[in-house]
């Protein structure tokens, strides 16, 4: 590989050089360019190039043509072919010849060239090559010629099964030119069972016939054919039905992709026999529909063809599919080529020729019809002037030609015409007849002020094509043209100078607008398709959208991406909006088990991929304001198999991962509300103190600038808090959880209770937590239920704008600053400490210090908070729950959560373990910080 | 008021599903023909067609688009300034009138704000004959009313095929259609500069529905 990798490093910089005055268009690489330059399949690489002067000759070839002079130009050798074009003109002489045709090399003595080789040709054609320049750059042309044909041999075997489906050498067999046996006749399209379209007489179908035959035999054929000026000039004047479909797939290079994939028609059908999708749907729709006047399309044989080479097509290439107007290309080309030509054809249609005119969103269509409208303003400004001032849409007009190449406007006789001259040319062919049609309608669309006129007039010129250009004439040869050819002078006389370059400039200026439009299009139909999400709105809606798109980078517009979210790209998106996820950058393998966690459970068609409806509704599920229902999605993120019960692995994951979401509070660099509320009331006390020292009367509250609160603190009581909750939820989850349901018998049975209670902690005894335990147990603990309530929604901000990251290291000192700021608050909170220090003159100031450590003065505060939010009383968060409470609480649980299963026996046992458990964890606390919650962080 | 009137002009767009028989609406009210195998519609169509109503004549320019979902990008440029537009569903396919669903949705939030919007569900006559126990029907007429009056919609079923109240969809919406809408929705209910009375601005006064229809 060595070998070709140098050559190919040498080569691409020599072709940098050589093509530097044609601009590559965006998008590809020089390679591509180069394929496409020369209708090579892709992935052809130039692994040797030279100057040279070629000569070519056949047995047949006239005296006259041997006389010329030989063309000069460059010969390029990739691996499977030998590339060459007159520098001077490329229309004089080019070839591209496969090297599997290629019999034997000879190298002939000559002076004046440094090397002359001979290649015959299996369609016995002499290509006589003499390499012009240094010695040694032409010695390493040929040695590299060997080794390509030496690599080829395998390839060779494709040959033979190859020429037996090529009309050409059928043709130049059955007439004794050929000695290449051909068994039977080449397949061909339906023209061949159902008549071709119009009348051969009248096409001159033989004298054509017989024009390519002669061509046949001086210039080659097929895979070894050299294009001369008469090979143009056949073209031009229309292909003879018989030959057609062979020479569109040469002169556009799907023939190559046959030669190579000789068999994947075949298996891409039976493949997918009997399968169905969107697309085979869609096709079936159409198969009626298309061409209908033309009787293969009345008939089984026909609409077979055209579905098998719909589907298959639409299983090669998915992301394309199927695309109205299809029906109709594939319908037309199936009239002149074998299904698999057709397929094939299709293939580098789509692909190349003419990209993104029928993929998902079109773009290509939109974004010629954008070029079309330019390139009419540039061309013809009156007519352009009066398009916009009578707001005429053009492209409802044009849109059809382009998409479907002309065969749905016009004659298909006359439609074919175009074809020959596009499979040619690419491209530009639309472009040019487009132009063409409007500047010779011109005078007349100049009178009209509607689209409906407008149209009706290129529709009507349409069903004259085949009448006298200049009917009125005295010179009968005049009168003879047809509108038709004045049409094809016009367009590829007139408007020859839109040429692929000129394509492309506009192509490239207007990209980017018809890209946006489609986006926005897209996001409002996917937005709209969305699933319900109470608990987003649509602005917010719109948010994730760009941000989905921003980490899938699937692209959209070119209707391609498939637009699912692997978990990395849901890894980066969550980091984004989520306090609790690190970047990747950051972050360890045990950041992301609650992150699998999500997107498994979020991930409805198992397809490991989100889809934005996916992501839309695990995330409506993730910012749930209802503390019961949070609860329950928690819950359902561990309950695998819908049994309404975790099991003990389940339950080590819970506590886990609690402790990983917990952890930017945990870690104290987020407070949450109860941590807040405390220092309001530090504040508040603060500035009471102050206050009350002035004396004044006068109701105005100063704040001080500057206030001393102990800030470690207060992080240092979070932080425990967090830990206290963590190693709370263990230790009850456990407490709590009840063994399976054989185990109860066992358990009923015990004499001890105490022995069948440490079952439970026992790791070989199975045990599960139900929904009604798991919630008691969250709600027994008020930093969890919190975290449920409130804590947890507001640290994922889905409406993070997209170039913004959540900042996930706010710190405290924002927090007192922003509570300087919002002076309101504190003032409301020291108004208050006033008013009840004037009821209550005596005791007030012992009871609001908050300077001391313990535990006791926490609580203090607390009641203090609930007092303060009582205004506020839909907030469930900050309730803080002291023994004498929770036997209500659990009251009133005990009746919303009623498992049907449990009999209300066992629910008082609970209830009762439960408040042996408070009175256990009260003991075990210290223990369980010390030594378990090491063992759960790791 | 014997000058013969002079004809509004109203853009109307069709949108719906592929296949569900737009063209061929649209076939039947300007020629009053039918087609069994329509060529599917590339981009966009225009057609025009007068209809007199009352002693109002109304020029219908009519746009038939594409109805696969990959064009539907091209429609705002179809549906863009449009006065009126009929959504189309086919009744046997349950797709298309959730596709239904969705265009009224864009309409909505995308066309001028007092667009008249026609919902049709057409191939009446492939469940003309159909016996209670075996019905080619997959969308019933109470769902079509049911999104129709959610949505502020006329609503018509209709056979291309047979014509069956081909004609008055287009009647209904130049009824609904106020006589100065072309001048601006501010207009609505008053008589015309020359002396006219719009006898038809009347919101309404809604047109029959399918299920009144006499032909
Ligand atoms: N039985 C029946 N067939 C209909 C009716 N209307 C249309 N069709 C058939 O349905 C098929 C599609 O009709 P079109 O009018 O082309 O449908 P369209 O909505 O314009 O389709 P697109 O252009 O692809 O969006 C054709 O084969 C019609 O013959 C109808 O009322 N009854
Ligand atoms: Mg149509």
């Amino acid at each position: 590989m060595a070998f070709f990798d140098s050559l190919r490093e040498k080569a691409v910089s020599t072709i940098n050089s050589v093509l530097q005055d044609k601009k590559t268009p965006p998008g590809l690489t020089k390679e591509q360019w180069f394929c496409r330059e020369y209708s090579l399949p892709d992935g052809e690489v130039v692994v040797a190039e030279n100057a040279a002067e070629v000569a070519v000759i056949s047995d047949f070839s006239t005296s006259a043509y041997k006389d010329l002079n030989n063309p000069e130009g460059r010969i390029y050798l990739t691996q499977h072919f030998i590339v060459f074009r007159d520098a001077f003109d490329r229309r004089n002489c080019s070839f591209t010849l496969h090297v599997s045709t290629v019999k034997k090399v000879e190298r002939l003595p000559s002076k004046s060239y440094a090397v002359a080789l001979a290649i015959g040709t299996q369609s016995k054609l002499t290509f006589t090559i003499y390499l012009v320049g240094l010695r040694s750059d032409s010695e390493k042309f040929a040695q590299t010629l060997k080794t390509v044909l030496k690599r080829n041999l395998p390839n060779v075997k494709k040959l033979q099964p190859f020429v037996q489906t090529c009309y050409s050498e059928y043709l130049l067999f059955k007439n004794n030119i050929s000695s290449e046996k051909i068994e039977s006749v080449p397949p061909g399209g339906l023209g061949l069972l159902f008549k071709f379209p119009g009348n051969p007489k009248e096409l001159r179908d033989k004298s054509k016939m017989k024009l390519w035959f002669d061509l046949f035999r001086v210039d080659g054929r097929n895979l070894s054919l050299v294009k001369t000026p008469m090979f143009y000039r056949l073209i031009r004047v229309g292909l003879p039905n018989r030959l057609r479909g062979e020479l569109w797939e040469l002169c556009c290079g799907s023939m190559y992709l046959r030669l190579d994939y000789q068999d994947e028609y075949k298996e891409i059908l039976e493949k997918n026999l009997h399968k169905k999708s969107l697309a085979t749907d869609e096709i079936e729709k159409d198969l009626n529909r298309s061409l209908p006047e033309y009787a293969a399309y009345q008939s089984p044989e026909g609409i077979e063809r055209l579905r098998r080479v719909l589907t298959a097509y639409s299983w090669k290439n998915p992301e394309v599919g199927y695309c109205q107007a299809m029906n109709i290309v594939v319908a037309a080309l199936l009239i002149y080529m074998s299904e698999e030509q057709a397929f094939w054809a299709l293939n580098l249609l789509c692909d190349r020729i003419v990209p993104g005119y029928y993929s998902k969103t079109m773009y290509g269509t939109l974004l010629d019809q954008r070029v079309f409208e330019s390139l009419v303003q540039n061309t013809m400004p009156m007519l352009w002037d009066h398009i916009t001032k009578n707001d005429i849409q053009l492209s409802v007009v044009s849109l059809p030609w382009f998409l479907s190449l002309y065969l749905s406007s016009m004659p298909l006789v006359f439609a074919f015409r175009i074809l020959d001259v596009f499979f040619l040319q690419g491209p530009q062919t639309l472009f040019q007849v487009a132009l063409a049609i409007l500047k010779i309608n011109g005078e007349e669309l100049l009178k009209t002020d509607d689209d409906g006129s407008f149209i009706s007039i290129i529709k009507d010129y349409f069903q004259v094509l085949d009448q006298s250009a200049h009917p009125s004439s005295p010179n009968p040869k005049y009168r003879s043209i047809t509108k038709f050819q004045e049409l094809l002078v016009t367009a590829f006389k007139e408007f020859a100078i839109v040429d692929d370059e000129m394509i492309n400039t506009h192509r490239n200026k207007h990209r980017d607008t018809i890209f946006q439009n489609i986006s926005s299009f897209v996001k409002r139909t996917e937005l709209r398709n969305l699933p319900k999400t109470v608990n987003i709105s649509s602005d917010t809606l719109s948010v994730i959208y760009d941000r989905f798109y921003s980490v899938v980078q699937s692209s959209v517009t070119v209707g391609s991406g498939s637009s699912l979210m692997d978990f990395n790209a849901f890894r980066t998106f969550m980091s984004e909006i989520c306090r609790w996820v690190k970047p990747e950058s950051d972050s360890g393998p045990e950041d992301t088990v609650f992150l699998h966690h999500l997107f498994s459970n979020w991930d409805t068609e198992g397809q490991r991929a989100l889809s934005l409806s996916d992501l839309v509704s695990g995330l409506n599920k993730l910012v749930e304001p209802d503390l019961m229902t949070m609860i329950t999605n928690f819950f359902d993120l561990y309950d695998y198999k819908n049994k309404g019960k975790i099991d003990r692995e389940g339950i080590l994951q819970i506590s886990e991962d609690l402790l990983y979401v917990t952890n930017p509070w945990k870690e104290g660099y987020v407070l949450d509300d109860i941590t807040k509320q405390a220092i309001e009331n530090a504040v508040a006390d603060e500035v009471y103190k102050a206050n009350a020292a002035r004396e004044s009367n006068d109701g105005e509250i100063l704040i001080p600038s500057q206030m001393d609160i102990d800030k470690p603190k207060f992080e240092g009581l979070q932080v425990e808090r967090y830990l206290q909750a963590a190693s709370t939820f263990i230790q009850r989850a456990f407490e709590y959880a009840q063994p399976e349901e054989e185990e109860l018998l066992i358990k009923d049975l015990a004499i001890d209770n105490t022995i069948s209670h440490n079952a439970a902690l026992n790791p070989n005894t199975p045990v599960f937590l139900n929904l009604p335990t798991f919630r008691m147990v969250i709600l027994a603990d008020e930093t969890y239920e919190l975290l449920f309530s409130k804590t947890l929604r507001e640290s994922i901000q889905l409406d993070t704008p997209l170039d913004n990251k959540i900042n996930s290291m706010r710190n405290l000192r924002d927090m007192f600053d922003g509570l300087l700021a919002d002076g309101r608050k504190v003032a409301n909170k020291v108004r208050r400490r006033m008013d009840s220090a004037a009821s209550n003159a005596l005791h007030s100031n012992n009871n609001l210090s908050v300077n001391s450590s313990d535990n006791t003065s926490l609580k203090s505060g607390k009641s203090k908070i609930q007092e303060e939010e009582e205004e506020r009383d839909d907030d469930f968060g900050v309730i803080s729950i002291d023994e004498k409470d929770k036997d209500l609480l659990l009251g009133a649980e005990a009746q919303v959560l009623m498992d049907p299963t449990v009999d209300n026996a066992s629910r008082t046992n609970e209830l009762k373990k439960f408040h042996d458990a408070e009175a256990a964890a009260g003991k075990t606390v210290h223990k369980f910080e010390g030594d378990n919650l090491i063992e759960f962080e790791t | 008021m014997s000058f013969p009137n002079p004809a509004t002009s109203v853009k109307l767009v069709l949108l719906g599903e592929a296949a569900v028989g737009k063209s061929s609406l649209v076939l039947r009210f300007v020629s009053n023909d039918f087609q069994e195998n329509k060529e599917p519609t590339i981009g966009a169509a225009f057609l025009t067609q007068k209809c007199t109503i009352g002693e109002r004549t109304i020029k219908y320019e009519i746009w038939d688009t594409a109805g696969q979902e990959r064009f539907a990008s091209l429609a705002p440029m179809y549906y863009r300034n449009a006065q009126a537009a009929i959504v189309v569903y086919d009744i046997t396919k349950p797709a298309s009138f959730i596709k239904a669903r969705h265009w009224v949705k864009e309409l909505h939030e995308q066309a001028s704000k007092d667009i008249t919007i026609a919902l049709v569900g057409n191939k009446y006559d492939l469940v003309e004959d159909d016996t209670e126990e075996e019905s080619l029907r997959k969308v019933s007429v109470e769902e079509g009313k049911g999104l129709a009056e959610e949505e502020g919609l006329l609503f018509f079923e209709t056979s291309a095929k047979t014509s069956y109240n081909v004609n008055d969809v287009f009647i209904g919406i130049g009824s609904k259609i106020p006589e100065a809408a072309s001048a601006g929705p501010n207009q609505i209910h008053q008589t015309n500069n020359d002396g006219r009375i719009d006898l038809t601005s009347d919101p309404n006064n809604r047109p029959r529905a399918a299920g009144d229809c006499a032909c």
